[in-house]
């Protein structure tokens, strides 16, 4: 048999040989740097928590078109992610250690230009940071754009005030075991407490306190949990309780109004399914649709990822469509986001570290990006 | 170093203290020393390692292993410590996150302090998540998302231990 082969080799030389000789050269080529295209709304920034090295976090861009990965933005260690309201800038919150895996720890917020991917400066801030899990509210710029605020927890709370343009830290306000910062307003900033309501403090332009106020109670943490990971509407945020109940909270007046609470659940699957992940719904606002990632489980499964996407309307709070994952060949769903166009795409990541492009009109599953990171825990876009 | 960490441990203390009633605190330490009385006759490390042939469920370095109930991170056991020991090199965490797990050797419920090591880079051995009765960041003693490293002079999370603290009141 080998004779055989090298027979065949030695009479299909010559020929190959001269094909060889008439085609052209490659030409020479040039190192370059290559340019983010312009930007879309079918962007999806993916904050990847690398939980197996969690040191090294970072954020992927990815094209919800091309189904590309356009580039990176390095993130340290449990880190914390914020788009500016503009899109033009992705502030990262991270802790670095002098010698990498340890050392003297330093704690910075970055500034990311959106069009370059580089990184154009920094505050060093207190080594206080919420070190939580994945959330909007961690790290969050004003409405203006004018201040960020950092959620600080030692485990005492409180949250820095930072001043993104100038590059400062402004100063630091307590806020008394209430955690984690939501913005509103001008310079109004919300943080949910561990008796179910919501503390508001109201900065002056300088970022000092001028006054704060305490809501009544919206929700019961020992019988029913709000998940902190709201969802952004037209007037405020949404917030899911773990047992599936929707509390509408209306952020544009002084002090924040709560709609009345309304559940996921019809009677008969109150008790069995769910709402589970570690970014637990995403709205289009101006279709006033709602995607929650559900499951079936009980007591403890609020981390466990979906195996359906539940969408619903929030004018009629009817639900719409149920969209099972698995049946798409897709592992759970742990993280979902909707881009804010007429023709959205739905993302979803999956506890497998897939990225999954849905037409989130339709359902229809458009792409999946096998092993798009290793823990997709939180997708951001404009 | 001394210092350093008696400062962090005062700040820490303190920092429990603005955000703790007195009366959580009593009930806290009520716990807490009923747990302390019955620490020596618990049987349940030693009862799993004299099994080790035994079920999964029984092995501390199985996430079914009935002290991980409300854990989430790399289990110790798989990286150089125990159930209940920090791996070598590492520093344990002053403060901690509980969980209230059932015994289903002894029928007993008990309070669960989950302790991070810390120090080194993650571990990556043995990742584990489990969340019963787990809570919100709002509700930070019952939470296993923070670095509960947070208070430690080198904050860098490696892996998480369950240390016994005592039964559960019913």
């Amino acid at each position: 048999m080998r004779s055989a082969h090298l027979l065949c080799a030695a009479l299909s030389w010559p020929l190959l040989a001269a094909h060889a000789l008439a085609a052209p050269p490659l030409p020479p080529e040039h190192l370059t740097i290559e340019r983010l295209p312009p930007p879309s709304r079918h962007w999806v920034y993916v904050y990847d928590e690398v939980f197996d090295n969690e040191i090294d976090a970072r954020v992927y861009l990815y094209d919800g078109d091309s189904h590309r990965r356009l580039g990176q933005i390095s993130a340290g260690f449990y880190t914390s992610v914020s788009l500016s309201p503009d899109g033009a800038t992705t502030a990262v919150a991270a802790t670095y250690f002098a010698r990498g895996s340890h050392g003297a720890r330093t704690d910075v917020v970055e500034f990311t230009d959106n069009t370059t991917l580089t990184v154009t400066h920094e505050i060093v801030v207190p080594g206080k940071r919420a070190e939580a899990g994945p959330s909007l509210f961690n790290l969050a710029y004003s409405v203006d754009g004018h201040f960020l605020y950092a959620a600080y927890m030692t485990p005492a709370a409180s949250f820095g005030v930072l001043d993104p343009a100038a590059g400062t830290v402004l100063g630091e306000i307590d806020t008394a075991g209430c955690v984690l910062v939501i913005p509103s307003g001008r310079y109004r900033v919300s943080s949910l407490c561990e008796s179910g309501r919501l503390l508001t403090v109201t900065l002056d332009a300088q970022g000092r306190e001028l006054a704060r106020t305490m809501s009544d109670p919206f929700f019961n943490a020992d019988i029913d949990p709000v998940f902190v990971q709201g969802i952004p509407t037209n007037r405020g945020y949404l917030f899911l309780s773990f047992l599936g109940e929707v509390h509408d909270i209306d952020f544009s007046a002084e002090q924040p109004a709560f709609a009345a609470a309304w559940s996921l659940l019809g009677p008969a699957e109150k008790g069995h399914w769910r709402p589970g992940a570690y970014q637990v719904g995403a709205i289009h606002k101006e279709l006033g649709r709602l995607y929650v990632p559900m499951h079936e489980g009980g007591e403890g499964t609020h981390k466990d990822g979906g195996t359906e996407i539940w969408v619903y309307d929030l004018a009629t709070h009817r639900r719409l469509a149920r969209w099972p994952v698995k049946v798409q060949g897709l592992s759970r769903t742990i993280a979902v986001q909707v881009s804010q166009d007429p023709a959205p795409i739905l993302f979803a990541a999956t506890e497998s570290g897939d990225l999954a492009v849905f037409d989130a009109l339709t359902g229809r599953l458009r792409h999946i990006d096998k092993h798009a990171a290793q823990s997709p825990w939180m997708l951001l876009n404009p | 170093m001394m210092g350093t960490f008696d400062q962090l441990l005062e700040r820490s203390t303190r920092s429990l203290a603005q955000r703790t009633s007195r009366r959580s605190l009593l009930a806290s330490l009520g716990q807490l020393l009923t747990g302390a009385a019955l620490l020596p006759l618990l049987p349940v490390d030693r009862a799993s390692r004299a099994h080790a042939a035994a079920a999964k469920a029984d092995s501390p370095e199985s996430c079914e292993y009935w002290k991980y109930c409300a854990i989430d991170g790399f289990l110790c056991s798989c990286c150089g410590g125990t159930s209940s020991s920090c791996p070598p090199g590492t520093a344990s965490s002053p403060i901690s996150w509980v969980g209230t797990c059932h015994n289903s050797a002894d029928g007993r419920d008990y309070i669960v302090s989950y302790n991070d090591c810390c120090g080194k880079s993650t571990c990556a051995n043995c990742d584990c998540n489990r969340n019963e009765r787990e809570k919100p960041i709002y509700r930070p003693s019952r939470n296993n998302d923070l670095n509960w490293c947070m208070a430690n002079a080198d904050v860098n999370y490696h892996c998480t231990v369950s240390v016994i603290l005592g039964v559960a009141e019913k």
